[in-house]
């Protein structure tokens, strides 16, 4: 996939660089990698989410290394040494700008943020609907709850999750979140 | 969407040939389960027990299912109604047999279709574990509580067929982030509470 960088123009890689560079800083809690395909691809470059994806993994370890390593922003440059010849001029020269700019400033937080094991949750979106009609009920007056979970995985990526729920279902689900909510307090 | 068609009622009189009043039970229950594209297997495992041929169980497997799922879908309730849907000359026992079985299984046949249809994947399950991070590798001594979630959430079953796919999404929240959740969940429960008010 890095042969693949070259087809991002520059300004989109900046800004990748960017959200990598803020998540890394816990200023955002993830890379919207889906949105920014979309808008990579509405300006006419041809690149599947997956390979951003990948492309987007590999900046967020050479960063995070950096960052570990303490490395001034000759020894990134230096670091990606052999890659420099077939990393596009231009990216290199975003990732040593980024860098100088913001890459001193990913501290190890001192608060347990930075220990990501599973994904985080990010936001919910609701809906309660009620469905009237269907192929197999004329009239099925049916109420539902719909979910969308943002979770933002362990490499930061930003996905989606949406699913449905009865409203039985959905008051054991309430009623599970005032449970943990409780359990946290007196923990 | 399964239409009463004209020969149907004609096929449904086949049924008198069944050796009993829980074949046929069983015969309905099966008609109505199965989708379009699964009645012609279950014809042939009708025909032995029915002692039909195979093209009379066919006509009846799919007169059955025409049947059963019109009622489901017109949402008839009373034996009235489901007595009018049969014409003047159908045999009588036969007609309040049939009925009498639909509507036996009505509710329950109701409820399976409300569960097959098209929907986004659904929730199946939750479980959650609340832990307490005391260490890291940069950090030596914290106490930060937070909450693992663990959600299964099962594809469109209507396109899974037979094998449901069933993933699992693990989250991780924290005592904020909860609260966010908490929060919208609240929303929702007033929103419902208004809803089932009107």
């Amino acid at each position: 996939a890095a042969d693949k960088i070259h087809l991002i123009p520059q300004d989109f890689f900046a800004e990748l660089c960017e959200q990598i560079i803020q998540h890394l800083n816990h200023k955002i809690p993830g890379v919207n990698t889906a949105e920014l395909c979309q808008r990579i691809q509405t300006s006419g470059v041809e690149i599947n989410i997956g390979d951003l994806a990948k492309i987007a993994n590999i900046l967020s370890f050479l960063f995070s290394t950096a960052a570990r390593n303490n490395l001034s922003t000759e020894e990134l440059v230096t670091t990606l040494g052999s890659a420099t010849s077939t990393l596009p001029k231009h990216a290199v020269q975003v990732i040593r700008h980024v860098w100088n700019e913001q890459g001193k400033a990913i501290a190890v937080s001192e608060d347990g943020r930075n220990i990501v094991t599973v994904g985080q949750f990010v936001d919910m979106k609701w809906k309660l609907g009620v469905a009237m009609s269907s192929d197999t009920c004329r009239s099925l007056k049916y109420p539902y709850v719909t979910v969308t979970l943002t979770v933002a995985d362990p490499s930061g990526q930003i996905t989606d999750k949406s699913f449905e729920m009865t409203i039985p279902q959905f008051k054991n689900f309430f009623r599970q979140f005032k449970e943990m909510a409780s359990v946290l307090e007196t923990v | 969407m399964a239409a009463l068609r004209d020969g149907d009622f004609g096929a449904l009189q086949i049924l008198l040939k069944a050796p009993s009043k829980d074949a046929v039970r069983q015969l309905c229950q099966e008609s109505f389960s199965s989708p379009p594209a699964a009645l012609g297997p279950l014809a042939q495992r009708s025909c032995s027990g029915l002692a039909v041929s195979a093209e009379e169980a066919e006509q009846l497997v799919s007169a059955l299912h025409n049947l059963t799922r019109h009622v489901v879908y017109r949402g008839l309730t009373r034996a009235e109604d489901i007595l009018r849907l049969f014409p003047e000359n159908f045999h009588q026992n036969l007609k309040n047999l049939l009925t009498k079985i639909i509507l036996e299984n009505i509710s329950a046949w109701r409820n399976e279709a409300q569960a097959s249809q098209i929907s986004l994947p659904r929730l199946v399950d939750m479980d959650w574990r609340v832990d307490i991070k005391t260490s890291s590798d940069s950090i030596v001594r914290m106490a930060v509580p937070t909450c693992l979630l663990q959600l299964k959430i099962q594809e469109d079953a209507a396109l899974c067929g037979n094998n449901p796919v069933v993933s699992a999404l693990t989250v991780e929240l924290s005592k904020e982030t909860l609260e966010t959740m908490l929060e919208g969940l609240g929303r929702i429960r007033d929103q419902l509470s208004a809803v089932a008010n009107k």
